[in-house]
């Protein structure tokens, strides 16, 4: 068969694409493809400058993965028991000096821990601020509603502080774990606390081939877009696009997740999960242990002498 | 004992033999049917065939991941069949005498880094940890990756992958390594990098089964081909050399242009007037094949 007896006559043709007078088309933004492409790449360039982070030869990333999760989670059961604001305060500030200490930019750190607290905490503790939710001293007016004085609490005001305080220093504690270790130091710390083997192992590879996956659902949108010539659109097409491709990236997942399996146990793999890990405390991991250990101890110390 | 065309000494130990060897996947679409071969111990075998003709199939057969409807595989004068590498023992012994390098590096290479993808296999051997240690240093020293061993996977390109990928098969010092495609999406250097380390490996006792469609290089890569044909029979089974000669026989199977076609007249030589170009990256993930199906056969 040859291409000149299959190949139709139009195909053959030069046909008019762009209008050469000028572009006066309709501009729509932020549609389904575009706003997902993007995403992606932001993901990604998220965890490449968080690998970079843990890369640096601050105080955090010096330490092994398994003294900074056993400490670090010590110092937020201590966060979530402490009852004074200039307690958690104090700690908060300890926090600020662990980021400069390990390199990280206090402004991308700041942000990074309160981008979150107005919106999920903030909206939380709110009514709680209220005279009408917590009883006590009206400090802040706020007029009268069916005769009722309305205002903000000293006791409610107090309530609310204590708690958006406990959680930046909870956020800020595991935001420092989390941007100062390699994923994969940070699962092999998980396994030295216990946690099952088959469960890091799964951890391991979903977040292995997350980047994978993404990467083709990039390739796919990024397919659709070469291949889209006009701006109209509308909801029922832009959720066929969004079906269809879940479909076809769970088609690809399944596929490669058999040849996964199949490299699994081509080396041998008999479903227990084994792994190179040895501990070893150095100097420095010891000596960041007892300085978490005596704050600790005067942090919760500091915070009985203050009293209920 | 005899001398291969590279004059790497072979034997007439038979390692792995499959006889009148029939598989089909879900039950409806043949990719192997009454393929015969037996694969001695040292040589250099090639399993030639256009794209769907069955050489990934029969690779996965020969590793043990894919057990055939019909037909018998021996490896080391022992039938390997679902049951008995159920065993753990026959498993771990089989496992660690067979390596098969993948051609999609990305399904390989699974592990969070790149030590803990080399140390997988041999710690599922039950090798002493220090052991492994050992080895996984120096098959990454080998494979001139041992700067990358803290790296992730996603961090690494194609060819760092696929070098990691053959790591993480050779530190279990399997006799018999199985290559699925090895030179495909490669850039060139890393291409001669590998047939190089191909025939080393070769001649330091391994014997090697290899699945290609690229004919640029056989002539290094193999000893002795196994051409397939597109009805997934075995259509040639000789010396390398006289079977790139054969024409008539390339063609039959879709692996050269047959002689006389538009674009055969007054075109290059046998090399340049393969079928198909080298696969890209996009074209030869196995994501891309419908799930159920093979990667590459």
């Amino acid at each position: 068969m040859s291409a000149s007896s299959t190949t139709p006559a139009w195909l053959l043709q030069s046909e008019v694409g762009l209008c050469p007078c000028a572009c006066v088309g309709k501009r729509r933004k932020g549609r389904i493809i575009e706003k997902t492409t993007s995403g992606i790449a932001a993901l990604l360039r998220q965890t490449l400058f968080s690998d970079d982070i843990a890369d640096e030869r601050g105080l955090l990333q010096r330490l092994d993965a398994r003294v900074k999760v056993v400490s670090l989670l010590g110092l937020l059961v201590v966060a979530a028991f402490v009852r004074h604001i200039p307690v958690l305060l104090a700690m908060y500030a300890a926090t600020l000096a662990l980021a400069a200490a390990s390199k990280l930019r206090l402004s991308f750190f700041v942000k990074r821990v309160w981008l979150f607290i107005p919106l999920f905490t903030g909206i939380v503790v709110l009514p709680a601020t209220l005279n009408v939710v917590t009883r006590g001293d009206i400090v802040v007016p706020l007029g009268t509603w069916f005769g009722h004085h309305l205002g903000l609490t000293r006791q409610g005001l107090w309530s609310a502080g204590l708690v958006v305080t406990r959680v930046a220093t909870s956020t800020s504690l595991v935001v420092l774990l989390t941007i100062t270790t390699p994923w994969a130091k940070l699962l092999a710390s998980l396994r030295a606390l216990r946690a099952p083997r088959l469960l890091i192992l799964v951890l391991g590879m979903a977040y292995r081939y997350l980047f994978h996956l993404l990467n083709a659902v990039s390739d796919m949108y990024v397919a659709r877009r070469a291949r889209t010539v006009t701006a109209a659109t509308d909801t029922t097409s832009g959720r066929l696009l969004v079906g269809s491709s879940a479909g076809a990236l769970l088609g690809k997942a399944q596929a490669l997740s058999d040849e996964v399996h199949m490299a699994m146990i081509a080396r041998g793999y008999e479903g227990d999960a084994r792994s190179l890990d040895t501990f070893r405390l150095r100097l420095v991991d010891i000596e960041f242990v007892l300085a978490c250990i005596a704050g600790a101890v005067a942090t919760v110390g500091f915070d009985r002498l203050l009293g209920r | 004992m005899t001398t291969s065309g590279g004059g790497v000494p072979t034997s007439d130990e038979a390692l792995l033999a499959v006889e009148n060897v029939s598989y089909s996947y879900l039950e409806r679409f043949p990719a192997l049917d009454d393929v015969s071969m037996t694969v001695h111990r040292g040589e250099k075998v090639a399993l030639l065939g256009a794209n769907g003709c069955g050489k990934s199939t029969l690779l996965k057969v020969l590793a043990g991941l894919l057990f055939p409807d019909r037909g018998r595989y021996t490896a080391f004068a022992a039938e390997v069949v679902e049951d008995r590498l159920e065993d753990a023992q026959f498993a771990r012994a089989f496992r660690s005498r067979v390596g098969f390098v993948f051609q999609n590096s990305d399904a390989q290479v699974f592990s969070p880094t790149v030590r803990e993808e080399v140390a997988f296999g041999p710690l599922n051997m039950g090798l002493e940890r220090d052991v492994v240690a050992d080895r996984v240093n120096d098959s990454l020293t080998m494979l001139e990756v041992l700067d990358l061993a803290d790296r992730a996977p996603y961090q690494l390109s194609g060819g760092q992958k696929k070098r990691v990928a053959i790591a993480s098969v050779l530190v279990m010092n399997p006799d018999v390594l199985l290559f699925d495609e090895p030179t495909a999406t490669l850039d060139v250097r890393t291409q001669e990098w590998l047939i190089d380390l191909i025939v080393e490996l070769n001649a330091a006792g391994k014997t090697i089964v290899l699945a290609t469609h690229d004919l640029d290089s056989l002539d290094r890569l193999a000893d002795r081909c196994v051409v397939f044909s597109e009805e997934h029979r075995v259509a040639a089974d000789g010396a390398t050399a006289p079977l790139l000669a054969d024409h008539e026989l390339l063609a039959s199977v879709n692996l050269v242009r047959a002689r006389g076609s538009r674009a055969d007249a007054g075109g290059p030589g046998l090399r340049s007037r393969r079928v198909e170009s080298r696969q890209t990256p996009e074209m030869s993930r196995s994501s891309e094949v419908p799930a159920g199906r093979p990667a590459s056969s």
